[in-house]
């Protein structure tokens, strides 16, 4: 029973896009300085994945692998289109800000190469949830590295002041972002083989217990 | 072992001795706030050690107290009047991100003094590059009047300094508050070489780079001074000594340190008179570094290559010898075969043969051990890092 | 003395250290010396073929199509991506079985896409107009600075992936980190 709860998950903590498969991770080291950008950026990659992934599953699978990626790169490309145009109302500003990262989006792997590795592998049902965690493991990372990047080198927190009386400003850097992702990343696997460690703790004391 | 452990003991030491040294020179122009300063960055600095130490499960050793003596030469670096935070920030980072997240003492990539220096670089220029004039003393709580450039920024920009020999030699003049006392640094220079506490081979390279530069593409109105003011300025020589010197990142080998120095002098001193900017050759040490790595790798490379030719003629040797045993027993046989058939055999010269084959067997066997003995206890040390390699692709999959 | 200001210069642009794009593909090309030169080759030719892909795109499609902008460099990637593969199979069934797992990773990749819309921002805000030699020009720096990021991850691999890095840290954490530091450098520069 377990299993599969765990597989559908796996996206957001275990299996984390960008802590742990280190996909898309340009856009969290250059934009990720602001809780602003992380915001447009999260709407951006939510929606284009979702969709694109969705819509590229219908996608014949006899074809060959490189017509394939093609395909799938065009449509993530058309569903571009009008998240931008909405984007353009919503956040205006945050494009500007992002610059090229905002369409590079959609070209991200996860649409481009983990549709065939990993979610086309699945039924439909467990595909969408499992995209869905998958994305909502990057929205976590993008927007916790948004605030704790805008906290510690600008003072704010939404573009609201924080009584902070030192700020680093290096970290809003590119490689600030670089070192704050690779510490992240280091956090991370501390706790998870942790949880790991407890696991298998429990685990084993069950197994005493009914033995 | 017990020698490694101890001559990194003594190079710490020794390190330390001198940098207290510049200390002192710095609390006599700058009074106690360079003093407070260090003081704050070592214990920031032991601090992050233990903590992270801990965190890894390791055990904190006599050792580990080199990052008091990165701590103070990152304290060095900065101006006497300088925010508290900012270099204890610095230290911080230097002693998690520069160092043990690699691995700590053990797998040294970057100086952590110049990594805590360039960050304080990026993150705060401005503090970092403003300087009291030299015996404007501020106290622990105070700032000091007036900041003004560094000597080096003029001389950057100028191309000329307004200072007497005496005092660039006892660095009367405004600047990093350890990097410009320039007699004591020589004397350090001296000391260090002579007790192997650095690598000449570097530090050679890195004065050979500069004077070299400094003389045929001349920043001031002539060769002689350009040479003398580049070596006063831009923390050259307390980079070349505590930086770009450091055992721990310099390649052993002090042919490719030499080498490692030079690029370092040549490209900093480049990019010192087409932009102007100061100490560059701070910066330049970090960016280097893959160098030092290439080099140090490179020099691996062909230690193992000589060790495997020195292996190969060792079993082409013992080949040659078993080949002889070989030929020699078969000898043997062919004689005692046709002494059996001229005498047509008698017991005893069987029986003798037979006896001849097994000790000649045993013989074999013996070395045939001795060699599969030896031979995986060299493969071990000095396949250290690739097993290590292997270690880690276990490790990384337990993890994931 | 040119050789160092130009070697800065590409370090200074670096697409990897100074806007991170391409690194998950750099940390693959980096475990090997082959995986290296086979990655960034490809993804030399991908950025430079593609750049002058991008100056044809902007050159007859101009402001009126800005939101298709996407998808026009997208087809000409794809069709780029299909001369490669053919090129190789062409060439020989070997070649292409060698060569066409770094085509697959380099097509679509951030650098390359990265690439094509950093030079035609670039041109888009420069006074002068970029002619096609610019745009290749810049598409092959971009190149050889993914190259310059490699060799500069290639020469601490082995000590980045050593097991007295802690087991947490070990890898990507590391290499991200020692990025950055290289990154925090190059940005000092400025």
């Amino acid at each position: 029973m377990n299993k599969p709860k765990n597989t559908l998950t796996s996206g957001f903590l275990g299996d984390n896009t960008v802590l742990s498969g280190l996909m898309v991770i340009s856009p969290v080291i250059m934009c990720g300085d602001t809780l602003k950008n992380a915001l447009a950026l999260v709407y951006a990659f939510s929606l284009i994945t979702f969709f694109s992934v969705m819509i590229s599953s219908f996608v014949p699978k006899r074809l060959p692998y490189a017509v394939k990626i093609i395909i799938y790169a065009v449509i993530s490309a058309l569903i571009y289109i009008p998240v931008k145009l909405l984007a353009q109302e919503i956040y205006p500003e945050a494009i500007g800000r992002t610059g090229i990262y905002f369409p590079l989006l959609a070209v991200n792997s996860l649409i481009v190469h983990q549709t065939e590795a990993k979610f086309f592998r699945m039924r439909k049902l467990e595909m969408t949830g499992s995209l869905v965690f998958y994305i909502l493991g990057f929205d976590a990372v993008m927007l916790l590295t948004g605030v704790i990047r805008e906290l510690f080198a600008y003072g704010t927190v939404y573009n609201r002041m924080v009584d902070m009386n030192t700020l680093i400003s290096g970290i809003a850097q590119p490689f600030g972002g670089f070192i704050f992702l690779g510490l992240l990343c280091g956090i991370y696997r501390k706790i998870r083989s942790m949880a790991a460690a407890n696991e298998n703790a429990e685990k084993e004391a069950e197994n005493v217990s009914d033995n | 072992m017990l020698k490694k452990i101890k001559s990194e003991r003594y190079v710490w030491i020794d390190v330390t001795f001198t940098l207290l040294a510049l200390e002192l020179m710095a609390y006599f122009y700058y009074g106690i706030r360079t003093l407070v300063t260090a003081g704050i960055c070592i214990a920031v600095s032991l601090i992050a050690e233990l903590i992270f130490l801990r965190f890894t499960h390791r055990k904190f050793t006599a050792d580990d107290l080199t990052c008091t003596s990165d701590a103070l030469i990152a304290a060095l670096m900065v101006p006497a009047v300088i925010d508290y935070k900012i270099p204890a920030i610095a230290c911080v980072f230097a002693v998690i991100a520069a160092k043990n997240i690699f691995g700590g003492r053990r797998n040294m990539i970057f100086s952590p003094a110049a990594v805590a220096y360039v960050f304080i670089l990026a993150s705060w220029k401005k503090e970092l590059l403003s300087y009291p004039a030299p015996h404007d003393k501020a106290d622990i709580l105070d700032s000091a009047a007036e900041l003004t450039n560094s000597a080096t920024y003029v001389f950057n920009h100028t191309g000329s300094m307004n200072y007497t020999d005496f005092e660039l030699l006892l660095g009367n003049f405004s600047g990093p508050i350890g990097a410009v006392s320039i007699l004591l640094l020589i004397v350090a220079a001296v000391i260090l070489i002579l007790r192997r506490d650095i690598s000449w081979g570097a530090f050679v390279g890195t004065v050979a780079g500069t004077g070299f530069m400094a003389y045929f593409c001349p920043i001031a109105s002539n060769s002689i001074l350009s040479v003398k003011y580049v070596f006063a300025t831009n923390m050259i020589l307390f980079a070349a000594i505590y930086i770009i010197s450091d055992l721990r990142i310099a390649p052993k080998r002090n042919y490719y340190a030499f080498f490692y120095g030079f690029f370092i002098a040549i490209s900093s001193y480049v990019l010192m008179i087409t932009t102007g900017q100061e100490n560059i050759i701070v910066i330049m040490s970090v960016l280097f570094t893959p160098l030092s790595l290439a080099f140090k790798n490179l020099q691996k490379r062909i230690d193992n290559e000589k060790l495997l030719e020195a292996e190969a003629a060792a079993e082409a040797v013992l080949e040659a010898e078993v080949t002889a045993a070989e030929e020699a027993v078969a000898e043997t046989e062919d004689k005692a075969d046709i002494e059996a058939v001229e005498t047509e055999g008698t017991e005893n010269s069987e029986e003798e043969v037979s006896e001849e084959e097994a000790i000649s067997s045993d013989d074999e066997s013996e070395e045939a051990e001795a060699v599969t003995e030896e031979v995986p206890s060299d493969t071990e040390t000095e396949q250290e890092e690739p097993a290590a390699e292997e270690e880690k692709a276990e490790g990384d999959d337990s993890d994931e | 003395m040119f050789l160092i200001t130009e070697l800065i210069a590409l370090l200074a642009a670096n697409l990897i250290l100074m806007q991170a794009l391409g690194t998950s593909t750099l940390f693959i090309a980096a475990g090997s010396s082959r995986n290296l030169i086979g990655t960034a080759s490809v993804i030399t030719v991908f950025t430079t073929a593609g750049s002058a892909a991008a100056y044809l795109i902007n050159r007859f499609t101009g402001q009126k199509y800005s939101d298709f902008l996407l998808l026009f460099y997208v087809l000409a990637v794809g069709i780029l991506y299909i001369i490669l593969l053919a090129v190789f199979y062409l060439a020989g069934k070997n070649k292409f079985e060698q060569s066409r797992k770094y085509i697959h990773i380099s097509a679509y990749n951030c650098a390359v896409m990265g690439t094509i819309f950093t030079i035609s921002d670039k041109a888009g805000l420069s006074a002068e107009n970029f002619s096609l030699l610019d745009y290749v020009t810049c598409g092959f720096e971009a190149g050889i600075g993914f190259i310059l990021a490699a060799f500069i991850l290639t020469a601490a691999y082995r000590k980045l992936n050593s097991s007295k890095v802690p087991s947490s840290f070990r890898g990507f954490p590391a290499m991200l980190v020692y990025l950055g530091i290289i990154s925090m450098a190059v940005y000092s520069l400025k």
